[in-house]
């Protein structure tokens, strides 16, 4: 299995749009947790001038993961397989010795790989934005302890995986990218995000809501210190829906890429490849 | 060990209940033989090589590639295949193609060198592929084909889009693939490049088998034309000699003959005192064939 997944991984390290998506991420990223509200008036920001020193990292950065992290890692799963079929090497990989869901296997498991630097990068670079806010107010730059950034980190990957996942399985049910994308935005921005906040008045639809992907990763982000308040005025990304135990964040959002992979080799095994 | 590398039975894929891709196929191919798999666009030559290789699931019928199930590992390991043009990703160089490629497939690292030199790309081996000319990508294509050392290499096209150079370049390099026992199938609509590559052909119209045999049997014997004056004397006096089976009068004389004959039946008629001005040759090309095989109406042969 190891020499396909570094097959697959020379395609996502080699493609211009891993590192595009990443380079934006991390910018964006340090740049709405930290330089826009920083320089906008860090009292009014939410935790005060806490959450921009270093001791507060884990919770300032893993908020941003559930929605806004969970797009660019939608979009990564998206290009790793409907870009496949834009090339039409779907054939040439399917020809080779392994058969389809090894390859498919090797895939996941090469996303699930670049997905680390996607958390990584965001943590060392919220890092270094931190740390210069903490010298310029004079304030402590002492990091939180190695075994809760572990745990963001770590927390951060798993919001992103079923992200990714349903990137992917958008991108095999509708063999391409464009329409994927779109599809998965709408999802997120639309459907999460617009029954989210309807979750409170029209109680019927909690329960529903509670399986959601941003429900489930900012219940997790919550767990691990981000500000419930934040949440609910994040711009776009805001969340006001209901906040469930970080177990069940857990089993949730694992059983949520389980079943977007289950689904998507599925379909892979079973379709004519034209 | 089977004589036979490719074995279908009543292979048949169907679109919904109108389009008929291919139907009930019986196909034989002999291992170390280079097969031609020849068709109109639309005939249902790629779908079949699609289903052979398991990338397209039949309605009906069965296969046997290399004695296993079609797109089974077993099979898969030992099948090089390059179907319409070849898939490649543009960003990656020629060589990282196929680094990606032997990955999957098992094949040695030092492989890749081999087959890039094999088809003429060492020299552009670290060049992005979508730099790469048409005649590039195709040759790449195949290279990737021969990765895993093939004893079964399946071509769909491959001259497709190349120049007459390319074509011919190809040619060869097909022709020299075909050696060591490997068993080539080469899926074409060009006469030219079958007649001159293939041991034995097969014709499909409308996803059916019309014809299979050698390029000499589905070519058939030749004829002897003459031209001779009077016409009408000459026929009859040929319709009389017992080499000749048949006489057909259009124009000129078309006659069911073995051409070696010619030199005999030259000195009935002058010693009859008839005129001849030319007996010569006449044999169906592979495209009248072809073209008479495709055509609407054309019948099995």
């Amino acid at each position: 299995m190891t020499r396909h997944v570094l097959a697959e991984l020379l395609i996502l390290r080699k493609r211009a749009a891993t590192w595009i998506l990443l380079g934006i991420w991390t910018l964006l990223g340090v740049f709405f947790a930290y330089i826009v509200p920083y320089a906008l008036d860090p009292e009014d920001a939410t935790g005060g001038i806490r959450q921009f020193l270093p001791e507060s990292l884990a919770g300032t950065l893993i908020d941003g993961f559930p929605f806004f992290g969970g797009v660019f890692a939608l979009m990564l799963g998206v290009f790793a397989l409907g870009s496949e079929y834009g090339w039409d090497t779907l054939k040439s990989l399917f020809t080779q010795r392994p058969g389809r869901l090894r390859v498919f296997a090797a895939k996941l498991a090469a996303l699930a790989i670049v997905l680390v630097p996607f958390v990584l990068v965001l943590f060392a670079a919220g890092a270094a934005a931190s740390l210069v806010i903490a010298q310029i107010e004079g304030a402590p730059t002492e990091f939180p302890s190695a075994w809760l950034l572990l745990r963001a980190i770590a927390a951060g990957w798993l919001i992103l995986l079923p992200w990714a996942a349903l990137g992917v399985l958008l991108g095999v049910l509708t063999r391409g990218t464009s329409l994927a994308i779109g599809v998965g935005i709408l999802y997120a921005l639309v459907i999460e995000g617009l029954l989210s906040a309807f979750a409170d008045s029209v109680s019927v639809l909690e329960p529903l809501t509670q399986a959601f992907l941003r429900a489930n990763g900012y219940s997790l982000a919550a767990a691990l210190g981000a500000s419930v308040d934040a949440i609910e005025s994040n711009g776009p990304g805001s969340y006001a829906g209901p906040i469930v135990g970080s177990a069940q964040a857990l089993a949730v959002l694992v059983a949520s890429a389980a079943a977007f992979a289950g689904l998507a080799a599925f379909v892979l095994r079973r379709r004519d490849v034209e | 060990m089977t004589q036979h590398v490719i074995e279908t039975r009543a292979l048949t894929k169907r679109y919904g209940e109108a389009i008929v891709a291919v139907e009930a196929l019986d196909l034989r191919v002999r291992r170390g033989e280079v097969y031609g798999f020849l068709g109109p666009n639309g005939a249902g030559k790629t779908t079949t090589l699609r289903m052979l290789l398991g990338l397209v699931r039949p309605t009906a019928g069965d296969a046997a590639v290399l004695g296993a199930a079609p797109g089974s590992p077993a099979a898969l390991a030992r099948i090089g295949a390059m179907v319409e043009a070849p898939g490649l990703y543009p960003y990656l160089s020629g060589r990282d193609n196929l680094r990606v490629l032997a990955g999957h497939a098992g094949a040695a690292p030092e492989r890749v060198d081999a087959v890039l030199a094999e088809a003429g790309l060492a020299g552009r081996a670290g060049d992005r592929a979508k730099t790469y000319s048409t005649g590039m990508k195709q040759r790449l294509g195949v290279a990737a084909a021969l990765l895993k050392d093939p004893e079964l290499l399946i071509l769909d096209e491959p001259t497709n889009g190349l120049d007459p150079a390319g074509m011919a370049e190809m040619r060869a390099f097909i022709r020299s693939l075909a050696g060591g026992g490997r068993t080539v199938v080469l899926s074409s609509h060009l006469m030219g490049e079958v007649e001159q590559v293939c041991d034995r052909v097969g014709v499909i119209r409308d996803g059916v088998l019309v014809a299979e045999g050698t390029v000499e049997q589905l070519r058939g014997r030749a004829t002897l034309r003459v031209r001779a004056e009077p016409l009408g004397e000459a026929a009859l006096l040929l319709a009389r000699l017992p080499e000749v089976a048949e006489v057909a009068e259009v124009a000129v004389l078309e006659l069911s003959a073995d051409v070696a004959a010619a030199a005999g039946i030259n000195r009935a008629l002058v010693t009859a005192g008839i005129a001849v001005s030319e007996i010569a040759e006449r044999r169906a090309s592979l495209e009248d064939v072809f073209l008479e095989l495709t055509a609407n109406g054309g019948g099995p042969r």
